[in-house]
């Protein structure tokens, strides 16, 4: 049980509000769209709705993270968000190839989306004509992943938000400041199993301590390169799900916990995980849930 | 050149694909540093470098060693935030890479970043006491310098801040990391040494290495002195982007001559050419090796 000496921010995403003490806002769910080959769009609607649902009915806030990995997809899914994502609904852009990223930023622009957009993300391999798009095009919020491949521990992420760790001229925190983001989100970088892998969920009280920034991170995605884990499949599951919830329960603010399709487990874990921070969090400390936290619809 | 060898001092310029560290980190595949290495290996070998470096591609010096001692965080600085301690080999890896990369011609040198540099450069938010930091500091490097040297045939200390301040123990500091360590040892100061002449030659080292080429007058100070320790000589500029000509180079080696004689046992950068853009540190070295081998054959 523990808040922050450091003041926390919350930031407010079209109405979806991320960051502060434990106990204050429900943790934010990023759930996957990765579309492959003939995408199916009309799968994704139905995810999409069903993942609004169960977001209404625990109070844990989703958010679509879109991957873009081809350009040929690149203006369908721009344009199935646009039909499918209820206006004012923030979503996130979750793009690796620089280009892509430049050629999007321009799309959202012309799209009139940017004020929605989570741009995922700003790291150590942004390029300069990358940095020049972002300040011409300047989405809502970001998310920096705060990777150092020098040192895996909470200090080297810290290190690469703060300097870069040598690997860039200034650390990502004043490169994302440099483009003027003011709605910044922190990505612990979840590594591999053996790589320092439990870093990315030790990191979070961290880097929160540090700057106060809504912090979170792709935990699940260390499940899934467990390969003994394999084994074991009707555990799988269950274990990839409530991954997510290490992250409330070390005062993270959001999850992004990989495919849509595993809503249905991770919305009622985290909901109940984030019921029970609550309620230590307003017994101990005097702090309040918000008026659509789970405690308050599920409890 | 028989007995006078092409040294470098430590670092050499590689570009980090940053991108591609990246895509590895969204794949979830660790990173190899190997390649880096390679680079930079691989340029002082085709420069001619008798005595080759890993290039410390990694990192800036001091956080090179700072970023796998117990005690130490790196912020904008490194910070010192408790008792400094050796727990891992720290450069040993990349050499015994770098052992197996090299034509068996070829030496290598081991590097390691002097304690009072290491104090100097931290910010101590633990001891409160230099003298007590940078002794631990010499410690945790002694335990780096004896697993170093079975992979190394040399092992440089690279100590700028002695021509800054040098402490009363300074030699002492140096005899701590060189502790039971056997192979031949150099101790590099870069900047004006003129005023600390006698005490460089008491250090514990067979090789002192300075940089003559940005500070020639150095040459008239050390003619005062009984020079009984070997000489790297810093025949080409490490700060400045201009080439020298092999004739240049080749003048101020026949200057060194002059005073050293033959206690030039190596030729090389002033210092690090790390802040040197790829193309100009290959070619630095390789007028380096065309003179020197005009002049020892």
């Amino acid at each position: 049980m523990f808040s922050f000496t450091k003041e926390q921010k919350i930031i407010d995403i079209s109405g979806i509000h991320l960051g502060g003490q434990p106990g204050v806002n429900p943790t934010v769910l990023f759930g996957g769209f990765f579309f492959k080959g003939n995408a199916d769009f009309n799968n994704a609607k139905k995810q999409l709705e069903e993942m609004y649902k169960l977001s209404k009915k625990t109070g844990n806030p989703a958010i679509p993270d879109f991957f873009i990995k081809k350009d040929e997809l690149m203006v369908k899914i721009i344009d199935f968000i646009v039909e499918n994502v209820p206006k004012n609904y923030p979503f996130s852009i979750d793009i690796i190839d620089p280009k892509l990223k430049i050629e999007i930023l321009k799309i959202l622009y012309d799209k009139k989306l940017l004020a929605r957009t989570i741009y995922n993300s700003i790291h150590v391999g942004i390029t300069d004509e990358e940095q020049d798009s972002l300040k011409k095009y300047t989405p809502e919020a970001v998310i920096l992943v705060a990777f150092n491949p020098k040192d895996q521990s909470p200090d080297g992420k810290i290190e690469v938000l703060e300097s870069g760790a040598n690997l860039t001229s200034k650390g990502l925190l004043e490169i994302a400041k440099d483009i003027r983001i003011k709605k910044i989100l922190v990505d612990t970088a979840a590594m591999a199993p053996g790589d320092n892998s439990g870093a990315a969920i030790a990191a979070i009280p961290v880097i929160k301590e540090e700057y106060g920034l809504p912090t979170g991170c792709a935990i699940h995605n260390v499940v899934e390169k467990s390969k003994w884990l394999h084994e074991f499949e009707i555990a799988r599951k269950s274990v990839d799900a409530s991954s997510n919830v290490n992250i409330p329960l070390f005062g993270g603010d959001f999850a992004i916990f990989g495919p849509v399709e595993n809503i249905n487990l991770v919305f009622p874990i985290i909901a109940w995980r984030d019921i029970l921070i609550s309620e230590y969090a307003e017994n101990y400390f005097g702090i309040k849930p918000a008026d659509f936290h789970p405690r308050r619809k599920l409890f | 050149m028989q007995n006078v060898k092409t040294s470098v001092i430590g670092s050499y310029p590689v570009k980090v694909n940053n991108l591609e560290l990246m895509k590895d980190y969204f794949d979830q595949k660790k990173s190899s540093w190997n390649k880096y290495i390679d680079k930079a290996v691989n340029n002082q070998i085709k420069a001619g470098i008798d005595i080759i470096s890993d290039g410390q591609t990694r990192d800036p010096f001091v956080n090179i060693f700072t970023r796998k001692l117990k005690g130490c965080r790196i912020r904008g600085r490194t910070e010192v935030i408790d008792k400094v301690r050796y727990i891992e080999p720290i450069t040993v890896n990349d050499q015994r890479y770098v052992k197996k990369i090299i034509p068996k011609n070829k030496e290598i040198v081991g590097l390691i970043t002097g304690p009072y540099t290491l104090t100097k450069s931290c910010v101590d938010l633990f001891y409160n006491n230099k003298k007590e930091l940078a002794f631990d500091f010499a410690k945790a490097l002694n335990h780096e310098a004896k697993n170093l040297e079975k992979y190394v045939n040399l092992i440089s200390i690279d100590e700028p801040f002695y021509s800054v301040e040098m402490p009363e123990y300074a030699k002492e500091l140096i005899q701590t990391v060189f502790k039971n360590v056997t192979c031949d040892k150099r101790l590099h100061v870069c900047g004006d040494v003129s005023k600390i002449i006698p005490k460089l030659l008491e250090m514990p080292v067979q090789i002192l290495s300075h940089e003559f080429k940005a500070s020639p007058h150095l040459f008239d100070k050390f003619k005062e002195y009984d020079v009984s320790k070997n000489i790297c000589l810093g025949s080409v500029r490490s700060d400045k982007t201009t080439i020298e000509t092999v004739d240049e180079i080749t003048k101020h080696i026949n200057c060194g001559i002059d005073i050293f004689g033959e206690k030039i046992s190596q030729i090389s950068p002033d210092c690090g050419l790390r802040h040197q853009a790829r193309n100009i540190a290959y070619q630095k070295l390789k007028n380096l090796v065309i003179a020197g081998e005009k002049i020892y054959g």
